[in-house]
């Protein structure tokens, strides 16, 4: 009990270390400030300062990040939150994400007439709290971190105010997103109550001194957290405001929303579950149901998100159904992660390629969408290759990444992925997995149908591309398949990521 | 020249695909453009057979296993190396496909006027392709290219193919896809095995000869499960009896080259993948699926002619004539005897030409009628002798007449199954006497008789570049024919070492039941 109630103040001190791995977290936060002052500063637009503000706090944060890959883990805040590689290359995940989407939202925002300053302090607001959720090592931290991204997210997603879909998926999104916070803070409270702790690390002490204390109690309060993982994860059956709230929310917040925010709780995941020993000192029994109730998860995830987005012709709603798809094979990682030899490198490795191909196929049908995210029908593509041709290509290599098809960076991913999954004696699984990635292949060849094989439909105007959104496309591309052709480099981060925590 | 030779197939490999990324960069347009374009694709893979001819005159047919091999390490951390290598039995292919591709390039000259530059691209890529996937020896390497092969061939078809090209494209894609999304599972699993028996990770395929797997009598067993799921994959693209039924679909709607590089490479894929991957990996699994492959290649013989016969359209005969043709090459590879699996390679490389040859042919009827009805034709003997002469030729070979190519294979084929079931040797020799009836008749029906419709009076005959299209065709079935020791030479130690592999045990068990007289000539 002595952790909740002595918060004294020469633990908040910070040594020389501490202050040098917050330099990240610090970055972002006075770059939201300095916006939140900017923005209300009368005397000129605050549009362009707002937006350089965010660009360079994001910028900054990347290259300190990386500055700090390879230091070695600092515990910060009385063993609350730690720096080590792992926070720091899911750092440069989350901020490359919230950078390229506000680049593509400066646009967007002005084509939509929406051009206000909050929604890139949002933005920013969001990364910090997927920043900080990744790298927390107290339950409660945890929950903090996760609430700071949501309520952010959830004002992003109804951002379109005069529309009622935007209205509805914010809606959606809030209620549902708070009741899985609920359960996720229920869960929090009952492992408290059988354990006396919130940190990770104490409660797996605990655990392991008294192996009685994994009562129904605790039992209960895991699988209730990990319930609220999954929500915020879209798996099966807690993926029912996905599809909506994908096709709600504006599409730059959308494909932030399918890299970011999926990278978070999954990264987050990740970390909750090493360091709770899953695989190495849980006892036997919790490791028996969480593996279950993951595996029928994992299973229902993929088999809904391939079979289901069959019958999309929606966009938006084609890839909210891919996007869970591809929540299933990562939950594959997360089974495998502890039995087999890669550890739960494949799953880092799937996270920071997906996260990728995702923001691009985003970015891309930002680029096609018309005003009020309309034209985004899979028929809106007809023809995309005589129009433009270098979208459309930009566009085949994302969604064949996404299909999973080499020479791509998908491919790679998914090999790892699935390869983890024999080690760890999951064959029936890793066949599910590669048959529904098969169906999957299907609706990702549809869009490469329309855009090569079908004839343009009525007089389809002719789009200009800005210079740094084709700069940032192009970008991505290569990267996808660079990837492909050569991940060691990437693969090799993500396994020091992994064996760092 | 060490240094080059070291690197050759790399380069062989790579050529063709820097080639068309090089192509990208020719400022096109125009007729002018068209035709640089058309040149430049032309040259490159003229180059690349070129190389691979150098391949053929410096590989010795007594050498090491693998010749021109390569190594790096790419993934590391999980055992994947880039690694290449080539055998007698590659090298056959690789020359057929290094072979085939300038002239299915030439012969898209006329028939391709949109987009030229996006298909010559997408032509080239796919031979680098097939090519890595004939080199490959490191299994994820050959997955790799086995499927990055589909992306060229899906938009071939889906976009300069015929009425019918989107539902035959992503049938095609997804059928193989499908196949090969088992055997990914399969070569997971003996990754994973090699780790646990040697303890370190390897994905070589000389190095997963060395596995121990269970074998045994029972469906379940570790290699009669694991050889499933390669054979699946490798059944979908052979395509063997029942999994063909993609087959027609793409060849029809292809557009000629495509379906050249499809029938006559491509579809080689499958039985090298088994002669590469599936047999030596699982001998005892081969052994016991053995009567199953073949009653099922002696039915693809049968069934293939028989829906052969029926077809009103020329492009569909041959396309099915494929099936009955590839039923051979699996009946001749599952009597695991060197006169069979040698039959089986031969009537892989002259099924190549022979079927590249006629979907040439009916290209360019096509391209002077746009039809492909057998019923729109009759008569083109008299309007079109040179065209006539070729088109016998082919179909003799095709239907395997001494003096051709595709008698060496068939005839091998059926003398290597005889020695293991008589019974399905007569079949397979039946589908021979069915196989002169659909193409005779169609040869009939289009080349003789009186000319029943105007508009045939006055079709030209073959052009000087189709003829210099067909000419290597027509003089390679007859050297091929007449000289096969040309490329039996450099791959009867290759196929040796191959029985040797697959059959060891196998041997052991089934020459003392059966025949005594011995039925694999061991190499040295």
């Amino acid at each position: 009990m002595s952790t909740l109630t002595t918060i004294r103040p020469e633990l908040l001190r910070l040594s020389q270390d501490q202050v040098g791995v917050l330099t990240p977290y610090f970055l972002i936060l006075s770059g939201i400030i300095l916006a939140i002052l900017a923005s209300v500063l009368k005397i000129f637009s605050p549009k362009w300062p707002v937006f350089i503000l965010v660009i360079a706090a994001c910028g900054a944060g990347v290259s300190e990040s990386f500055r700090l890959l390879d230091q070695s883990p600092v515990l910060l805040f009385n063993g609350m939150m730690i720096s080590d590689t792992y926070s720091n290359f899911f750092n440069i995940l989350f901020l490359l994400a919230a950078l390229f989407t506000s680049i593509i939202s400066f646009r967007y925002l002005d084509r939509e007439k929406l051009q206000h300053p909050e929604y890139f302090i949002l933005l920013l607001f969001s990364a910090l709290g997927m920043m900080l959720m990744a790298s927390s090592l107290d339950l409660i931290v945890i929950f903090i971190a996760l609430e700071l991204m949501s309520i952010a997210v959830y004002v992003l997603v109804g951002f379109r105010r005069a529309d009622r879909r935007s209205n509805e998926a914010a809606m959606k999104y809030f209620i549902l997103g708070s009741a899985a916070s609920a359960i996720l803070l229920y869960g929090v409270a009952l492992i408290y109550g059988a354990t006396g702790h919130t940190q990770l690390k104490m409660i797996f002490t605990v655990m392991q001194i008294h192996p009685e204390s994994t009562s129904p109690v605790f039992m209960l309060g895991a699988i209730l957290v990990l319930i609220g993982f999954l929500f915020k994860v879209s798996c099966v059956p807690f993926h029912m405001w996905m599809p909506d709230v994908y096709e709600g929310a504006p599409i730059p917040v959308t494909g932030f929303m399918a890299t970011g925010l999926k990278a978070a709780a999954f990264a987050t995941l990740v970390r909750v579950f090493i360091t709770m020993g899953y695989g190495r000192g849980l006892s036997e029994i919790l490791q028996h149901r969480v593996h279950d109730l993951l595996w029928v998860s994992a299973v229902l995830t993929m088999g809904v998100g391939s079979f289901v987005g069959l019958t999309q012709t929606n966009l938006k709603r084609l890839l909210a159904y891919s996007s869970i798809g591809h929540s299933g094979y990562l939950l594959i990682g997360v089974i495998a992660g502890s039995k087999s030899d890669l550890s739960f490198a494949p799953g880092v490795f799937y996270l920071s390629i997906y996260a990728v191909m995702n923001l691009g196929v985003f970015i891309v049908l930002g680029l096609l969408s018309s005003r009020d995210d309309s034209g985004l029908n899979i028929h809106d593509l007809a023809g995309l290759s005589r129009r433009h041709p270098w979208i459309a290509f930009s566009l085949a290599v994302f969604i064949l990444a996404m299909a999973g098809i080499p020479p791509t960076s998908g491919f790679v991913a998914k090999y790892l992925l699935f390869y983890s999954a024999i080690q760890a004696d999951e064959i029936i699984l890793t066949i599910i997995a590669v048959l529904c990635s098969a169906v999957s292949v299907y609706y990702y060849l549809r869009i490469l149908v329309y855009m090569y094989m079908m004839e343009p439909m009525g007089s389809p105007r002719l789009l200009r591309v800005p210079l740094w959104t084709g700069f940032t496309v192009a970008a991505m591309v290569v990267f996808t398949i660079h990837m492909g052709i050569l991940p060691a480099g990437l693969v090799d981060l993500a396994r020091k990521a992994i064996t760092s925590l | 020249m060490p240094v080059f030779k070291g690197h050759l197939l790399s380069v062989i490999v790579f050529l063709p695909l820097f080639w068309a990324l090089m192509g990208l960069l020719i400022p096109g347009g125009g007729r002018e453009g068209k035709k640089v374009l058309q040149v430049w694709a032309f040259l490159g893979s003229l180059l690349t057979f070129v190389l691979s001819l150098l391949i053929y005159f410096i590989y010795l047919p007594k050498g090491p296993a693998f010749q021109f091999s390569e190594t790096f390490d790419w993934l590391p951390s999980i055992g994947i190396t880039y690694t290449l290598g080539l055998d007698g039995i590659t090298l056959s292919l690789v020359l057929l496909t290094t072979f085939l591709m300038p002239l299915a390039i030439l012969s898209s000259f006329k028939s391709i006027e949109s987009r030229v530059r996006e298909y010559y691209f997408l032509l080239l890529a796919l031979e680098t392709g097939m090519l890595g996937a004939f080199v490959a020896l490191d299994l994820f390497l050959f997955y790799v290219f086995w499927e990055a092969m589909l992306i060229p061939m899906y938009f071939l078809i889906g976009v300069w193919g015929g009425k019918e090209r989107i539902y035959a494209a992503s049938k095609f894609f997804l059928y193989t896809l499908v196949g090969s999304l088992l055997m990914l599972v399969a070569i997971f699993y003996l990754s994973y095995q090699y780790k646990i028996q040697f303890g370190h990770y390897s994905t070589l395929i000389t190095d997963l000869y060395s596995l121990k797997l269970m074998g045994g009598n029972t469906l379940m067993a570790t290699q009669n499960i694991l050889f499933l799921a390669f054979a699946f994959a490798f059944a979908i693209k052979v395509p063997l009896f029942p999994f063909h039924t993609w087959l027609p679909d793409a060849h029809v709607q292809a557009p000629t080259a495509g379906s050249v590089i499809l029938a006559a490479v491509m579809l080689k894929m499958g039985g090298y993948g088994f002669i590469r991957f599936a047999f030596p990996l699982f001998p005892q699994a081969v052994s016991y699926f053995q009567n199953f492959f073949m009653t099922l290649g002696a039915i693809a013989i049968i069934y293939g002619a028989w829906i052969a016969t029926v077809q009103p359209d020329i492009k569909k005969l041959v396309a099915y004539s494929s099936v009955s043709h590839m039923g051979y090459v699996i009946l001749g590879l599952f009597s695991l005897n060197e006169i069979g699996v040698t039959g089986s390679i031969y009537q892989m490389l002259s099924h190549g030409i022979s079927t590249g040859a006629l979907f040439l042919l009916v290209g360019m009827i096509y391209d002077r009628r746009h039809t492909r009805e057998i019923s729109a034709f009759g008569g083109l003997a008299k309007v079109m002798p040179y065209f006539t002469i070729a088109m016998m030729i082919v179909t003799l070979s095709s239907i395997a007449l001494p003096g051709t190519n595709g008698f060496i294979g068939e005839f091998l084929i059926l003398l290597g199954a005889w020695k293991v079931s008589p019974f399905l040797t007569v079949i397979g020799t039946l589908g021979v006497v069915f196989g002169a009836v659909y193409m005779l008749w169609m040869f009939q029906r289009v080349m003789l008789g009186p000319i029943r419709h105007l508009e045939n009076e006055k079709l030209k005959d073959l052009t000087f570049r189709e003829a210099v299209v067909l000419l290597p065709l027509v003089m390679s079935i007859f050297v091929m024919g007449i000289f096969p020791s040309l490329i039996m030479d450099k791959m009867e130690f290759s196929i040796d070492r191959f029985l040797h592999q697959s059959s060891s045990d196998w041997a052991n068990l089934h020459l003392q039941a059966s025949h005594p007289d011995s039925m694999i000539k061991k190499g040295n």
